[in-house]
């Protein structure tokens, strides 16, 4: 099958450069060829293992809160304790 | 006899005796390291002003009270790089977290750090735990200390690499299909993929959460039972985080395996596996029967799909998991852009590797409308069918025996141009993971030179038994010392 790597680049919000475009498409069409092969199984796809379901936890307030200082930290680009984003809106 | 060649469990006693104190044990682990980095490359970061800090806060404890101390109090472990530790960089490998140092701790390094034991450092791996030979880390390679032009196998290679070296007593890594096991085979030491849902996933940068395990790495099944039975444990910080009572496993240890029935899959031991791999595995196997354990034929025909499936799943499940990497918040941004969008796309396509990329697609393209139910549901009912074999063998047998890699430790290089060649090496393992088993990988012998891993797979929180037949085969060859670099 041939794959159309711009398109899901795109989807992913990634950029495949143009040099390396042949090899992506390559490298994806092996891949999607070796995992394509695979049974018709009928059934739920969707069940959970009874015994040990998830559990939920309750949805209460301050369960490890963190300073807003130490949480921003790692923000790459920060103005007046805000996260800077190019303009979004018109 | 130099203190970083002894095991936890030796150092253990060695602490609470006062034969040594736990700054002369961590400087000696951090002389190791610094004369074998060079050359093993298992270290993304050293803490060792931090390292020392702590074991001479354990030797101040240890001179007041040692028995209210943890067993593993002052020794020192070396940390996968996708576990999040406070105040210290995580980068899992990557470009896009190069700079990242976490506001909090995973949930295994609070246990950690209230046992007391020693952080030495982070420890390389594939980028974002894709990979199956470290050759997708960012910042450097990591070579296998048995021979030095081989990959020491992935993603948690740094972990089994630093083990192996004597650079690191104990270690954690990670397990999405295969990541502890196949390095602890191609390193020749020991290595526990717990249960899923055993040991919290909160503070693990997530790859496949309903894959994803961290789990302990040692050079015995002693020191590996202790490091597990510090991580495990119920968190509700983790809502997959199963409720469950846990043994003291070391304290449980027992070699004998009379009346044991190990199941031998045929579909391990066939085409793709290496004849000496197999007759390594397959004479152990025969030892422990000679020892009263009984041996039983048994079936898992999906085998021959699970390394589809699991591609598929994993990938699905790491394009939604990376997606938040996006050079808002935290992690690289790239440095020149004109709109949100423009910002995105840089940002990722310049701080991912080709095979994070690769993987991101994969499960964009399995889960994108027309192809969702040819391959995303296809691979969730042969996960299903693959759940329903195991079950049908643990009615006939207690564990099941299979090598844990088709191959010894390839070379650096080798399978790095063919993805595909590259996935063939996980066959063994990725069952294990999409069934949610615990498997642990045991040394069994050498094939020119090179170690061979056991794998046990057991039922779910049968970690005592896989633990005890382990134990079983360490006692024929013996635990495993550093390696000579």
């Amino acid at each position: 099958m041939s794959i159309d790597v711009k398109h899901l680049a795109k989807l992913a919000r990634l950029r495949i450069e143009d040099d390396k475009l042949a090899k992506f498409e390559k490298d994806m069409e092996s891949i999607v060829g070796m995992v394509e092969q695979l049974p018709d199984v009928s059934g739920d796809a969707w069940n959970l293992d009874p015994n040990h379901p998830m559990k939920l936890r309750e949805d209460t307030e301050g369960m490890d809160k963190l300073p807003r200082a130490e949480l921003l930290a790692n923000a790459p680009q920060m103005q007046a304790g805000c996260v800077v984003v190019p303009k979004t809106v018109e | 006899m130099e203190l970083y060649e002894y095991s936890a469990h030796e150092l253990s006693k060695m602490l609470s005796e006062k034969k040594c104190s736990s700054e002369e044990l961590t400087k000696s682990v951090l002389d190791r390291a610094a004369a074998t980095e060079d050359k093993v490359g298992a270290y993304l970061s050293i803490c060792d002003e931090r390292a020392l800090a702590k074991a001479r806060e354990v030797d101040e404890k240890l001179a007041k009270n040692s028995s209210s101390l943890h067993q593993l109090a002052g020794i020192p472990i070396g940390i996968k790089d996708n576990i999040s530790t406070k105040d210290w960089l995580t980068t899992c490998a990557s470009k896009m977290l190069y700079n990242y140092v976490p506001p909090f701790d995973a949930f295994v390094m609070n246990k950690v750090n209230a046992a007391d034991m020693v952080v030495t450092g982070k420890l390389n791996m594939d980028e974002f735990a894709m990979g199956s030979s470290t050759e997708n880390s960012y910042f450097k390679k990591t070579h296998n200390p048995h021979n030095l032009d081989c990959v020491p196998g992935g993603s948690s290679g740094g972990s089994a690499a630093a083990v192996a070296a004597g650079s690191a007593v104990i270690s954690l890594g990670s397990d999405t299909g295969g990541s502890i096991r196949m390095p602890a085979s191609y390193c020749g030491v020991v290595g526990l993929k717990p249960t899923y849902g055993s040991v919290s996933r909160y503070g693990l940068v997530a790859f496949a959460s309903s894959l994803d395990q961290i789990g302990p790495m040692a050079r015995n099944v002693t020191d590996t039972a202790m490091l597990y039975s510090v991580i495990c444990g119920h968190d509700d910080m983790d809502s997959t985080s199963a409720e469950h009572e846990y043994p003291d496993f070391a304290a449980n240890l027992n070699s004998d395996v009379k009346g044991l029935k190990i199941g031998i899959p045929a579909e391990y031991f066939g085409e793709g596996v290496d004849d000496s791999v197999k007759e390594s595995v397959m004479n152990t196997v025969r030892e422990l029967e000679k020892q009263g354990a009984e041996i039983v034929e048994i079936s898992l025909p999906s085998t021959k799909y699970a390394l589809n499936a699991y591609y598929i799943i994993s990938s699905a499940e790491a394009s939604s998991n990376l997606a938040r990497f996006d050079g808002v918040k935290y992690g690289y941004r790239t440095e020149n852009y004109e709109s949100l969008i423009d910002m995105y796309e840089k940002t990722r396509s310049e701080g991912f590797g080709d095979e994070v990329k690769r993987r991101i697609m994969l499960g964009t393209f399995v889960l994108s409308s027309g192809f969702f139910d040819a391959y995303y549901k296809k691979a969730k009912l042969v996960a299903l069918e693959i759940v329903k074999e195991f079950n049908a063998a643990f009615e006939k047998c207690d564990v099941i025996a299979t090598p844990a890699t088709p191959g010894t430790a390839f070379k650096l290089g080798e399978n790095m141009g063919d993805p595909t060649k590259m996935y063939a090496a996980d066959i063994c393992t990725v069952t294990v993971n999409i069934a949610g088993l615990p498997a642990i990988s045991v040394p069994c012998g050498k094939v020119n030179n090179m170690p061979v891993g056991l794998q046990f797979i057991g039922r779910k929180f049968s970690e005592q038994t896989l633990l005890n037949t382990a134990f079983s085969v360490e006692k024929l060859n013996g635990e495993a010392k550093p390696v000579n670099v």
